[in-house]
């Protein structure tokens, strides 16, 4: 019976409720979004790092994981330093340069004979490889998304390039240049933001670092194969500060919406608050039966968000190919449990309300 | 100072029946006061009223509009608190009891009418008259609810939303939904206020049905002067005190 008096309820104001449903809908869309963003990001570029096939990193002392934050080059002599350690078998420096022009992307400025040597080289779909200082070679995702071509010219860093190569995704950046030009474009002559080392064996990578590190003890040296485990918002600054203030917001929006929902719900059901009342209805029953309609909401809201979410990530996805948007099970039902959470929190004070209002006083309520 | 309403009845004496005169009454109150506030001011809506219904009685309460009627009713029905005396319902002092157990009493106890139906507009007939039972905590019981509905004429009219039903229609839902738990008194308050002549005739043969056949034990507020000749005693009410008690016809 109960049941029955909740879900009528529910659908007796169908705009109000639809409002709810598409409050929390969106709450759970933006959590999972951002988090499915930020997470996909991080995931997709810690696999591009690892796709590179070098077995050791070295950044220098200031950088930060994610690699594009690294605010000092270190010198590129350092290369020739590793090189002579044992069971070294190859050293590519590779300065880093962050673009926000035409999208947010990381350039690989490289040396294409010691790349080739720690990365087994490209695989091309198109063109060749870097030859000349204005070469520059472009992964697929990115060829797709800009609409770039062998013998295309491109803009980047305010410098003209000519896009000599079309090759496969997954070795470390979308977009790559000379080391020697990026060098210059960037004022960082003879610097490298990352040394990437490739061992004689893939065993005796651990003896690798020991080596480094005692050999550069400030610098921070890490095995590829770890990236992915170390690419998280955690160790990202301020990156899980941010999730978590888009996480407030959007449990904000969630929570403020349900409330005004359901307070002017008990307004409006005033009267039949005090009939339900006059019935001997307990203050828990009027309570439970608020909160059993705002779950009911609740769960509608989540169902519309789980398939916003997809929803928005094909439209994402569909206008921009490099973007990458994880959604896991796990955060669709922490961002459930969240929007629940806010949802039952916003309707508590209007079901208290509720609860205490006086039956004569509601009876006669116009 | 109260006034003490001396008890009549039209049934003739009958050995073989208990003497009413003997009965305790189900309903008694005893200097009973309620004050409302009005900013710093206090507005006695009753003042010292002393009044008892005995088991099976059906009662009018007469009196101009602001007379306390409806200060009475709903203090006698628990609904709100007496501000001094005693209300006593089946033996209960409901002056003495907590919010949570006048609710308690009102659910077992008490049913109620009032002038506005005060359907849930959400739900079917049926829906508002399970909904009671649903309260009372008994579960659904078909028999009632088919005992009560035929009784009121309403059974046609079940799958109905009170915006699709007549007022006599939907009020013979509410007065379904507030004997469905067959309580010990039923109070209604000015249940023909909202009806026309026709209706509120037929609404006011089904409370007397009830109380002639069922033994409902009713109080009902009423404007009406014809509405008491329905009824076993008036009572009438001024400037919250009870005038008088004297029997209907």
């Amino acid at each position: 019976m109960m049941g029955e008096f909740v879900f009528r309820n529910l659908f007796h104001r169908p705009v109000r409720t639809l409002i709810g449903v598409l409050a929390v809908g969106f709450e759970v869309m933006l959590i999972v979004i951002i988090v499915g963003l930020t997470s996909g990001m991080l995931q997709e570029t810690a696999k591009r790092i690892e796709g590179i096939g070098a077995d050791v990193m070295m950044q220098s002392p200031s950088a930060q994981i994610f690699l594009a934050f690294s605010g000092s080059p270190m010198p590129i002599k350092i290369a020739g330093k590793i090189a002579e350690l044992k069971y070294v078998y190859a050293v590519a420096p590779a300065l880093l340069q962050f673009n926000s022009t035409g999208g947010v992307e990381v350039v690989y400025g490289i040396d294409p004979d010691s790349f080739r040597a720690v990365s087994s080289g490209f695989v091309f779909q198109q063109g060749r490889d870097i030859q000349g200082p204005d070469d520059l070679l472009v992964d697929d995702w990115a060829a797709k998304a800009k609409h770039l071509k062998v013998g295309d010219t491109y803009n980047l860093l305010s410098h003209d390039w000519h896009v000599v190569g079309i090759v496969e995704h997954g070795k470390g950046a979308r977009l790559f240049v000379p080391i020697s030009t990026l060098q210059d474009l960037v004022g960082a002559r003879d610097k490298a933001s990352i040394f990437l080392v490739k061992c004689t064996r893939p065993e005796h990578t651990d003896d690798v670092i020991e080596e480094m590190k005692a050999t550069f003890p400030t610098y921070p040296v890490r095995p590829l194969k770890d990236f992915m485990s170390l690419m998280t918002s955690t160790n990202i600054p301020a990156l899980q500060a941010f999730i978590n203030s888009m996480i407030a917001l959007a449990v904000s929006i969630g929570l403020l919406v349900i409330f005004l929902t359901m307070y002017t719900t008990v307004l409006e059901r005033t009267r039949d608050i005090g009939v339900l009342k006059s019935l001997g209805a307990s203050r828990l029953l009027i309570v439970r039966s608020l909160l059993t309609e705002t779950t009911l909401l609740c769960l509608f809201g989540i169902a519309a968000g789980v398939g916003l979410s997809y929803l928005v990530r094909a439209t994402f996805l569909g206008l921009f190919p490099t973007l990458s948007i994880l959604i896991t099970p796990e955060w669709l039902i922490r961002a459930a449990f969240i929007a629940l959470m806010g949802a039952v929190f916003g309707a508590s004070y209007p079901a208290w309300l509720a609860s205490r209002k006086d039956p004569v006083d509601a009876l006669t309520y116009d | 100072m109260g006034i003490t309403v001396k008890i009549q009845t039209h049934q003739p004496f009958d050995s073989t029946e208990p003497n009413l005169h003997t009965v305790e009454p189900i309903l008694k109150t005893e200097n009973l006061w309620k004050l409302y506030h009005a900013g710093k001011v206090e507005v006695p809506a009753l003042r010292g009223v002393n009044f008892d219904v005995l088991p099976g009685e059906s009662v009018a309460v007469m009196g101009p509009s602001g007379c306390g009627k409806s200060s009475l009713l709903y203090v006698i029905g628990g609904l709100a608190q007496a501000s001094r005396g005693r209300v006593l319902v089946d033996g209960n002092d409901l002056s003495a009891m907590s919010d949570p157990e006048r609710t308690k009493l009102r659910r077992h106890k008490i049913g109620f009418v009032f002038q506005r139906f005060n359907l849930l507009p959400t739900l079917t007939a049926k829906g508002n008259i399970a909904i009671a039972q649903y309260i009372h905590g008994d579960g659904f019981d078909p028999h009632r609810f088919e005992v009560v509905t035929k009784m009121l004429g309403i059974e046609e009219r079940l799958n109905h939303r009170p915006s699709e039903l007549s007022g006599g229609e939907q009020q013979r839902v509410a007065i379904a939904r507030a004997i469905i738990n067959e309580p010990k008194i039923l109070l209604a308050d000015e249940p023909t206020g909202n009806l026309d002549t026709k209706n509120s005739e037929v609404v006011l043969e089904m409370l007397r049905r009830l109380n002639k056949d069922l033994g409902q034990t009713i109080v009902m507020i009423t404007h009406n002067p014809e509405a008491t000749t329905y009824f076993d005693r008036v009572v009438h009410m001024r400037d919250g005190v009870i005038v008088d008690g004297i029997p209907a016809d």
